[in-house]
């Protein structure tokens, strides 16, 4: 049976399988938003490109079944990067009619900006920024609010860390630690997302 | 017992970005890096590399293309655990005066079932335990009874009584006896010697690690302990340094509030002033809310030796969410690295007892009981008695990936954090001051656990007051009544579980 190696329960198994409702959770967690990132990054209003992302899924939930763990590693992201890409598009296509009455359908934009296509590329950073979110989102609980503010003013939003310190009433070397301790775990959390979501 | 973190040891910075440093060892830390510009940037660095503080800052604003709030997810508030309950201290009094009848001596509160009632000892999640005088004996007992809002409920006072029961059938030296299981005027309870004493959580408080020889004696008879009890099929469920009481001068070693914390699962405590501690000392299995069975108390027993080892619980995280993701998922500091002067055999035992997997625990008190002997004996005479085999644990360096499919999943645990952190509210500290205030004149002996569930070395602080009345000169200290803390989340949890998926939860519940 050299086409079935591996009989371990892989993420796509779980993601299909409903009596596993957390790892689809992780699942739409992750893609969901990135691809209703991808939608609005097109053009799409809030509505269109959440119902896009909430289509999107749907239809990688139905083709999960046919995802064959035959590839090598990151096949499964491109894969899914893939149907994403068609999802978006053929949504799209879709739409052509009720957006051209608009006059300036998304149809429209994407065929006046060929080179504005939703490409590969898009969706790789879009996946990583979910995975991203994903896990600061997950890891936040761990951490009492004034910890994580020091890792966020001054990691995500850029305040410098005397001004920070200052804010958050702390000192300096308290917030180079905080804000290091919690990139540590973020970075941890990601390579472990990562790891689940490429599993095969 | 603690190592000084030599200031500028990459080591040092290194154990203290995996959060496994104590508090002191922490602060020390921060004061240093504070003036250290080397070190600022070294631990940028060791924490990861540049690219993963651009991608940070890159990916993580919210920007132009995010849902609305609503949508987007990122919008957890951490549920910070220093909830600030205004709790009315008077409650908890008022609550109770109606069950009181009117006593002659003045210097108690009131009668109940027979007992003159001298104090309240604590509140827990099951009821209020209280000190209480029997006349005709001339001693004091300890009157645990279930809370009034439970006592409402049929199934929790069934089980209150089959519970006590059970815990009345356990006749063992290390477990704390029951006189009685009664009720008056609607409300069970039942009835326990009063200890002078402290608790294991109170001497580590004051004295951090112990000394090998009061590890191994102390060890030994809660595994004793709790041999005698999971005979009887009872399973403790909340094994923890306040539940341990060691009587003044000797090692001895009474194991208090044994399965009475199921009480609680008959009912929801979503809305009561439920008094939760820290679940430091929990295993995964019951952090996951799995079935759990004898080898989940063995695993709480690991921990308390391991507490006992370094002076600090093994999982420890700013909040209870991050205690229960290190027990499911973390491996804990390796014991000698903290406190060298730990063998490695012992280190060796505690592990095994800390194993994730029940599988690969010991597979019972008795066997823990008799090893832990062995080691003693060799421990007093290590020319004459060997030493028992004790197979090294293989260590795990850090977090072996959870089993898949059985660990906590982040939503799973947000829920849980957030009950956890919403039923950690302090209505103990309240009562300490409460009763100091009410009564100034006859200073109640409460003593009780106050939780400092945020506290990273995270303690239940237990107090003992001295209790100046005549007769009875000790510091004594009574378990907490903070007995179904552990029931209390699960409880919790599995109302939170039932409103999310009410067929799912169905078919967990027996």
């Amino acid at each position: 049976m050299p086409e079935l190696p591996d009989t371990r329960q892989t993420l796509l198994a779980k993601v299909g399988d409903s009596s596993n409702p957390e790892a689809w959770r992780e699942f739409t967690a992750i893609y969901r938003p990135a691809v209703y990132r991808l939608a609005r990054r097109r053009g799409l209003q809030d509505a269109d490109a959440d119902d896009l992302a909430q289509q999107v899924l749907l239809v990688i939930s139905r083709k999960i079944a046919d995802w064959r763990p035959t590839s090598p590693q990151g096949a499964f992201r491109r894969w899914l990067a893939t149907i994403a890409r068609h999802a978006i598009i053929n949504a799209l296509t879709r739409g052509h009619n009720v957006v051209a009455e608009g006059g300036s359908g998304v149809l429209q934009q994407l065929q006046n900006q060929p080179d504005r296509d939703t490409s590969l590329a898009d969706i790789e950073e879009e996946f990583r920024r979910g995975v991203f979110r994903q896990a600061a989102e997950s890891i936040r609980p761990e951490f009492q609010e004034s910890t994580w503010n020091a890792f966020w003013l001054t990691a995500v939003e850029g305040l410098p860390i005397e001004e920070a310190a200052d804010t958050l009433g702390k000192s300096t070397g308290t917030v180079y630690a905080s804000r290091s301790r919690i990139m540590r775990r973020l970075k941890d959390k990601v390579q472990e997302l990562e790891a689940r979501q490429s599993e095969q | 017992m603690s190592i000084h973190p030599a200031t500028c040891d990459p080591a040092v910075l290194e154990l203290y970005l995996e959060g496994q440093l104590s508090d002191a060892e922490q602060a020390r830390l921060e004061a240093h890096v504070a003036t250290c510009a080397n070190c600022c940037t070294k631990l940028s660095n060791s924490a990861a590399d540049d690219s993963w503080w651009q991608d940070a800052s890159r990916f993580l604003p919210t920007d132009d293309w995010d849902g609305p709030p609503s949508r987007q997810y990122l919008d957890t508030v951490a549920p910070d655990a220093n909830l600030d309950t205004t709790t009315d201290r008077r409650s908890l009094l008022k609550r109770l005066s109606p069950w009181l009848d009117p006593t002659d001596d003045p210097h108690m509160l009131g009668r109940f079932g027979g007992y003159e009632i001298a104090g309240v000892i604590g509140e827990g999640g099951m009821g209020i335990v209280l000190k209480g005088h029997e006349p005709a004996l001339n001693r004091y007992v300890a009157i645990k009874l279930l809370a009034p809002h439970l006592a409402s409920n049929g199934a929790a006072r069934q089980r209150f009584s089959r519970e006590a029961q059970a815990a009345a059938a356990v006749l063992h030296e290390n477990v704390i006896a029951i006189h009685r299981v009664d009720q008056s005027q609607g409300l069970p309870f039942l009835v326990m010697p009063y200890i002078g004493g402290v608790s294991l959580q109170k001497r580590l408080d004051e004295e951090g690690a112990l000394a090998i020889p009061a590890i191994l004696r102390i060890a030994r008879q809660i595994a004793a302990g709790l041999t005698a009890a999971h005979a009887q099929g009872l399973v403790h469920r909340d094994v923890k340094p306040a539940n341990i009481l060691l009587e003044r001068g000797v090692d001895r070693v009474t194991l208090t509030d044994f399965g009475l914390a199921r009480t609680v699962d008959d009912a929801t405590l979503t809305h009561s002033g439920v008094i939760a501690g820290t679940p430091q000392y929990m295993s995964p299995e019951q952090a996951r809310g799995d079935a759990m069975d004898g080898r989940s108390d063995l695993f709480s027993l690991g921990s308390v030796m391991y507490a006992m080892c370094t002076g600090r619980a093994p999982f420890r995280a700013e909040t209870p969410f991050g205690i229960l993701r290190r027990i499911t998922d973390d491996a804990p500091r390796p014991i000698r690295e903290i406190n060298p002067e730990i063998p490695g055999w012992l280190e060796s035992i505690v592990f095994r007892l800390l194993a994730k997997s029940m599988g690969d625990r010991y597979q019972s008190a008795a066997a823990v009981a008799e090893l832990l002997e062995q080691c003693l004996a060799h421990n007093q005479q290590p020319t004459r008695v060997p030493l028992p085999e004790i197979p090294p644990f293989p260590q795990p360096i850090r977090a072996a990936a959870p089993p898949r499919g059985r660990s906590l999943g982040t939503t799973d645990l947000r829920y849980r954090a957030l009950w956890i952190a919403l039923t950690i509210a302090v209505p103990l500290i309240a009562g300490i001051a409460l009763y100091d205030q009410f009564w100034p004149r006859t200073p109640l002996p409460l003593n009780t656990q106050a939780t400092a569930p945020t506290a990273p070395t995270g303690t239940l602080a237990s107090e003992s007051f001295a209790e100046p009345d005549a007769g009875s000169e000790d510091t004594s200290l009574w378990h907490d009544g903070v007995a179904g803390t552990l029931d209390d989340i699960q409880a919790t949890l599995r109302q939170i579980d039932t409103d999310l998926d009410p067929e799912l939860a169905q078919e967990t519940q027996e």
